[in-house]
């Protein structure tokens, strides 16, 4: 699957890579991750806060740093 | 004059600067403002103010919307930007865009309360009052301006539901955020109820005047400097402080991992701060002299209602959150206020007060422009600001000229330039720099003519 985090570099979004890290590795998938940095990409996924989480182009949340088990639910619906 | 001693010299008045500022600043007012900061970055659902600012509000409910949102929500460089992207781009406007810009440096809770506490109360009002009333204006402005590029704009917005997410702040959020603002007023506001001693108590011998004496030598007080120097009080908290960042580091950091019990060492190291701050010490021959006063009573009811709020209103991942954000606040600001401060505490000593009396010592246009231009031209990071105006205060500076640098100096940091610059181009943001720069010198010369 592809992962991008969406934001400017700030240590908000360091965190939810890391976070969202963790959790691809405890559940061994394959994942690809892009940072996402400049304004005009960002906005054209219709966030309006960073940093976001998208994996395969949607928008699961932004504004804030998701629980692990939050991240974890998403990842395992979506990899099914 | 002898280099060695000349150098000894501004070292100790960097130093007796900075120790002045732990001891008696900082403290009462930055600790709660920072946890106040956290609160508002992680507690504070952002859709309860977007959802005002969508392409289709009314002016009336956009702009005063875009200049609250610049208070609350724009604590974080990482809200700032795409947050005003949006609003440009896909939302009210450029006029509430630049509104909710140009609100959110200026008036911040750590800005104020900080201002509000070093400089004084009347230069904080002045700068939340004119930055909101400014803030609308320039807003208004800039929109009628360019309000051809804006109407062709809001054609290209596709008709998205980016803004209509609704969301309430919930009560006990609203509570919680003014229980903290209760710590921060109780500990700055100099009201009789809370000066007022109804019980003290003396720890008797002689140590606590030579200690005092001790301290006066290594820094010794100078008011027509405005240096305070260091109390034996202050040296207790100055103390404090420092287990606080040794145990807030291990205590801290790895919060996402769960509360440790370095985590509860630092909020009970902070809770004891605040409180040994609001006693009332004083030196005597025949000791030191403690008292308790309203202070006192009142930063204890609030901080334990903080602490049951805390244990009882929110769950794990909130508070987390809050703290992890008001960690990544203090990691930001606190070691570049404390160089800043240590700086402009050697400037002081160095420029000779002629000059800043000459350029802005009376409250003139020239004097205002002239404090306009350094707030363009130098770039102090966040909050630094505050110490340096404090600077120019003792060396003669006008009230008036001192609040258009202190109006100018966060607005139109080069950071800022370079974010408006790419979101909505060269032309726009020339404009936007001439407004901020005209309506800062004219806040400084009204300001200037009531004092």
């Amino acid at each position: 699957m592809e992962i991008k985090i969406l934001g400017g570099g700030c240590p908000k979004c360091h965190r939810l890579e890391a976070v969202t890290r963790e959790v691809v590795e405890e559940l061994g998938l394959e994942a690809e991750f892009i940072k996402v940095k400049t304004m005009q990409e960002i906005m054209a996924y219709d966030v309006m806060t960073t940093p976001a989480l998208v994996v395969n182009e949607r928008v699961l949340s932004s504004g804030r740093i998701p629980a692990h088990e939050e991240i974890k639910g998403w990842l395992v619906d979506l990899s099914k | 004059m002898n280099i060695t001693d000349t150098i000894i010299n501004l070292l100790q008045s960097g130093l007796g600067g900075l120790a002045a500022y732990l001891a008696a600043h900082v403290l009462l007012c930055l600790l709660p403002a920072f946890f106040i900061a956290g609160a508002l970055a992680a507690l504070m659902p952002k859709e309860a103010i977007t959802r005002y600012l969508g392409r289709d509000a009314p002016k009336w409910i956009s702009y005063p919307a875009s200049a609250l949102g610049g208070f609350v929500l724009a604590v974080c460089s990482c809200t700032i930007m795409p947050l005003f992207a949006s609003i440009y781009k896909k939302g009210a406007g450029l006029g509430p865009a630049i509104t909710f810009l140009f609100v959110g440096p200026a008036v911040n809770i750590l800005a104020i309360s900080f201002t509000g506490v070093q400089i004084g109360m009347d230069i904080a009002l002045a700068r939340v009052i004119l930055s909101l009333i400014f803030g609308i204006l320039i807003g208004l402005l800039m929109a009628w301006f360019f309000r051809k590029d804006d109407a062709a704009h809001a054609e290209e917005a596709n008709n998205n539901n980016l803004f209509s997410g609704k969301a309430s702040i919930p009560t006990h959020s609203i509570v919680f955020f003014l229980i903290l603002l209760g710590t921060l007023l109780a500990g700055t506001l100099q009201i009789g109820l809370f000066r007022d001693i109804f019980y003290d108590f003396l720890i008797p011998g002689t140590w606590a005047v030579d200690l005092q004496n001790f301290l006066d030598g290594l820094i010794p007080p100078d008011p027509s400097l405005g240096i305070e120097g260091v109390s034996v009080h202050g040296l207790f908290l100055i103390g404090l402080l420092i287990l606080i960042a040794v145990s807030a580091i291990k205590g801290f950091k790895d919060i996402y991992e769960g509360f440790s019990p370095w985590t509860y060492i630092t909020l009970g190291l902070i809770t004891l701060t605040l409180l040994v701050a609001s006693f009332s010490v004083q030196t005597s021959e025949q000791g030191l002299l403690v008292g308790f006063n309203g202070r006192f009573v009142a930063e204890a009811l609030l901080l334990a209602g903080a602490w049951w709020m805390m244990a009882k209103k929110f769950t794990e991942s909130q508070r987390q959150e809050w703290l992890w954000e008001t960690w990544r606040f203090v990691k930001q600001i606190i070691p570049l206020l404390l160089v800043g401060v240590f700086a402009a505490s050697i400037a002081r000593a160095l420029i000779p007060p002629i000059w800043i009396q000459t350029l802005a010592g009376r409250n003139t246009l020239w004097a205002n422009l002239a404090g306009v231009i350094f707030g363009v031209f130098m770039y102090f990071p966040t909050l630094v600001e505050v110490p340096v105006a404090q600077t120019f205060l003792s060396l003669g500076m006008h009230r008036g000229p001192l609040l258009a640098y202190l109006l100018a100096d966060p607005e139109l940091s080069l950071q800022s330039i370079l974010i408006t610059n790419s979101v909505i181009g060269k032309k726009k943001t020339a404009v936007y720099v001439v407004l901020v720069a005209i309506f800062s010198t004219l806040a400084g010369l009204i300001f200037g003519w009531f004092i």
